[in-house]
């Protein structure tokens, strides 16, 4: 086994299934252009094959030398300290990425169920934005219930929780709870402190790109989110 | 002679309107402060001017954003010396020496530095700029065709394939997921629709903007917060001390390694300042006789890769004007604003519109000199923002970058893709692969590929027909050589120096 741990063993795993089912999925497009031979296929199988190569090179290389670093001078210059970071923090377990992937399940839930609940109980317009905003209320408290239990699970989660409900709810109603959020996140714990720091965010914020720039940013499509931020751009602009 | 008359023609056209200057300053200021802010770039400000350019006059739109890429270039240094946070992927190099300097108490020196080798690069390619632009252009347009470019390519990825990566395979896997993110969307030659399961936002590719800033910003927020849970996180030092001009002199060597290098990248279509900051930063190591001290806070690694990314500025405008192809992604938004007045670049913009030319040429070469005053003032303030607690910095940053990704094309989903790519970017990060590597693959890949069939259907699919010609053959020679020797050492390499 040389050198190799499971963990070495599961990144070439993940690499060559990876490889796979890119492979498989180029036959949709396996496609002749009259103009060109080698078609529309054959550019991403080659990076497909140096790929795997690659993967197969990396798994060679931690069976030589495990978790070193090659002999390549840039290489070792760009070590920013992340990976010591995780190892230190022990954030690198089968359990923290387990307790990882299931948090960052929540945004994707969010994404799909209200409109598979919509799907099958025959729902539109205004009843979709109700199951929509009853199917967040309840994501967001699981989020909150294992956020203090992972919080880096919760830091990586929250950002793109965020975004999927951006269409939704619009900028102007979730930006105070998201900066509110990234604080805690980030250990501050002082209430009047974070809400006069929200404050200045969002003021300086909309204020550079609402008022000054008038960049439109994302107002939501659901009452009575839609009106709150059609009502702070009309202030502002 | 000419072009002194010309110069100077461009720079009473410029001075002369008070509109145009006011849109020079606004410019000058605008790219480094959106350079400079964490989570923004001067991509985002391009990106937010880029519909309201249709109201100001051609050499104005066109003189705004070449403005605002040279300053920006330079603004994006202070990020990524500051908060390892790369304004740009030029910027990259950069924080590879500039941070080491900023947690050792040495920021101001490091920023210092990068706007004096800023200034310094982007005016001398400027100069040679207006003095070559003719010969070169001639040159390259009957030099590079698709082979040369593709054979550029190909080199360029090679070199730039150790940069970043704990090892010489994750640097390559790294590249790889870089171009196969390229592949998503429709095929350049056939127009046939790839990787886009079925979801009609995937039709047109992944935009690098979001991905930039997600790879960068956001997995920086994330590493900064793991760091904070094990209790490792440091806040920077701050400190004003600039380099003094022995130690300047004293780096001559790098500095002029770097122009050369630097404006051979950034004329060369496609490539432009982030193959330029890698390879100035490159050569600094390997000419270096004390490479083990790169990477940990070495003054020369800040010089080499800011003079090097602002000496292709000035060069990246001879293939956007002369052929009409962009080097990078602000030079793509030009040819934007070009069409927006339903003009096209290329050779007839040299013969019809030579005042555009030389305002956009004048403007070019203030903004470089203005970086060096403009710098100087605004770095006092800008380092004080070191000052700011990072958890009130981080939803300020992922904030701004929420606005920079939905600012380009106004689509939430955009948003949604940088804060995965940050995700992506942070596990990527703590396994050892380069975010770098991968963004280099993203922006280069479209080009590789397009370039690499234009290539053979021109030597008729018979790739030794590629070696038929000298620049192709030797590029890829060199790439070839690069490769070989880096998968040698992986292989018969006794021991690798893991302590410097």
């Amino acid at each position: 086994m040389g050198n190799l741990r499971p963990g070495h063993l599961i990144e070439a795993a993940l690499w060559l299934i990876l490889c796979l089912f890119l492979f498989i999925y180029s036959f949709e497009f396996n496609q002749d252009i009259e103009i060109y031979k080698f078609g529309a296929s054959a550019w991403p199988r080659a990076i497909i094959l140096l790929m795997a190569i690659a993967a197969l090179g990396q798994l060679y290389h931690h069976w030589k030398r495990g978790d070193e670093a090659s002999s390549e001078i840039i290489s070792k210059a760009t070590d920013d300290g992340s990976e010591d970071a995780a190892h230190e923090a022990h954030h690198d377990g089968l359990k923290w990425y387990a307790s990882t992937f299931g948090l960052l399940v929540i945004p994707f839930a969010y994404m799909r169920i209200p409109d598979w609940i919509a799907a099958i109980i025959s729902v539109e317009g205004a009843g979709v934005h109700l199951i929509r905003i009853i199917v967040a209320a309840i994501l967001v408290g699981i989020f909150i219930y294992y956020m203090r239990r992972n919080m880096i699970g919760a830091m990586l989660t929250l950002p793109v929780f965020f975004a999927a409900m951006l269409e939704d709810f619009g900028f102007y109603s979730l930006a105070p709870f998201f900066i509110i959020g990234v604080m805690f996140l980030f250990g501050e714990r002082r209430p009047k402190f974070m809400a006069s720091i929200m404050m200045l965010i969002l003021g300086l914020l909309l204020l550079l790109f609402v008022k000054i720039l008038y960049v439109g940013l994302p107002v939501g499509n659901m009452h009575p989110f839609y009106d709150i931020g059609s009502w702070i751009v009309t202030v502002l602009q | 002679m000419d072009a002194f008359n010309n110069f100077l023609t461009g720079t009473v056209t410029l001075f002369s309107d008070p509109l145009g200057i006011l849109i020079f300053f606004g410019g000058v200021v605008g790219g480094m402060l959106f350079g400079a802010i964490p989570g923004v770039s001067m991509l985002t400000l391009a990106a937010i001017l880029l519909p309201f350019t249709a109201h100001l006059s051609p050499e104005h739109g066109i003189m705004l954003f070449s403005v605002i890429y040279c300053t920006g270039v330079y603004g994006g240094a202070i990020t990524a010396i500051l908060f390892n946070i790369p304004g740009a992927p030029e910027n990259a190099p950069t924080a590879f020496d500039g941070y080491p300097m900023t947690q050792k108490g040495q920021a101001g020196k490091a920023v210092g530095a990068a706007v004096m080798c800023s200034a310094l690069g982007g005016t001398v390619s400027c100069i040679i700029m207006m003095l070559a632009t003719a010969p070169i252009a001639d040159w390259a347009i009957s030099a590079f065709g698709p082979p040369e470019i593709f054979a550029l390519v190909f080199f360029g990825l090679a070199v730039a394939s150790s940069v970043g990566a704990k090892t010489f395979w994750k640097g390559w896997l790294s590249i790889l997921i870089g171009l196969m993110v390229a592949v998503v969307g429709l095929d350049p030659v056939g127009g046939i629709e790839r990787y886009d399961f079925e979801m009609p936002y995937l039709l047109a590719g992944i935009h690098f903007i979001p991905t930039i800033l997600g790879f960068f910003a956001v997995s920086e927020i994330f590493v900064q917060l793991e760091k904070k849970a094990k209790g490792s996180y440091k806040a920077p030092k701050l400190s004003v001390d600039f380099p003094s001009l022995s130690e300047l002199i004293a780096h001559k060597w790098a500095v002029f390694r770097s122009i050369v290098i630097g404006f051979f990248c950034g004329i060369l279509p496609g490539i432009g300042a982030t193959l330029a900051a890698f390879m100035g930063y490159n050569e600094a190591v390997r000419w270096s006789k004390t490479p083990e001290e790169f990477g940990k806070g070495k003054l020369e690694g800040v010089i080499s890769s800011e003079t090097a990314n602002n000496a292709a500025c000035g060069a990246a405008m001879i293939p956007l004007l002369a052929l009409g192809l962009p080097g990078g992604a602000l030079t793509a938004m030009m040819v934007g604003v070009f069409q927006m007045h339903d003009m096209e670049p290329g050779p007839l913009v040299f013969l019809n519109s030579a005042d555009l030319v030389w305002v956009v040429f004048a403007a070019m070469f203030y903004a470089n000199v203005s970086i060096l005053f403009v710098g100087f003032l605004e770095t006092k303030t800008i380092i004080n923002l070191l000052r700011i607690p990072f958890q009130f910095l981080a939803p300020m940053i992922l904030l701004l970058a929420t606005v920079g990704a939905y600012a380009v094309r106004g689509l939430t989903i955009d948003v949604v893709v940088m804060f995965l790519a940050g995700v992506i970017g942070f596990f990527l990060r703590r396994s050892g692969y380069s975010v770098a590597g991968i963004v280099l693959g993203l922006i280069l890949g479209k080009i590789g590929e397009q370039t690499f069939a234009q290539a053979m259907q021109m030597v008729h699919f018979e790739w030794t027909g590629l070696f038929s010609r000298p620049i192709t053959a030797g590029l890829l020679l060199i790439g070839f050589a690069t490769l070989i020797g880096s998968v040698y050492g992986e292989f018969f390499k006794k021991k690798p120096t893991t302590d410097g």
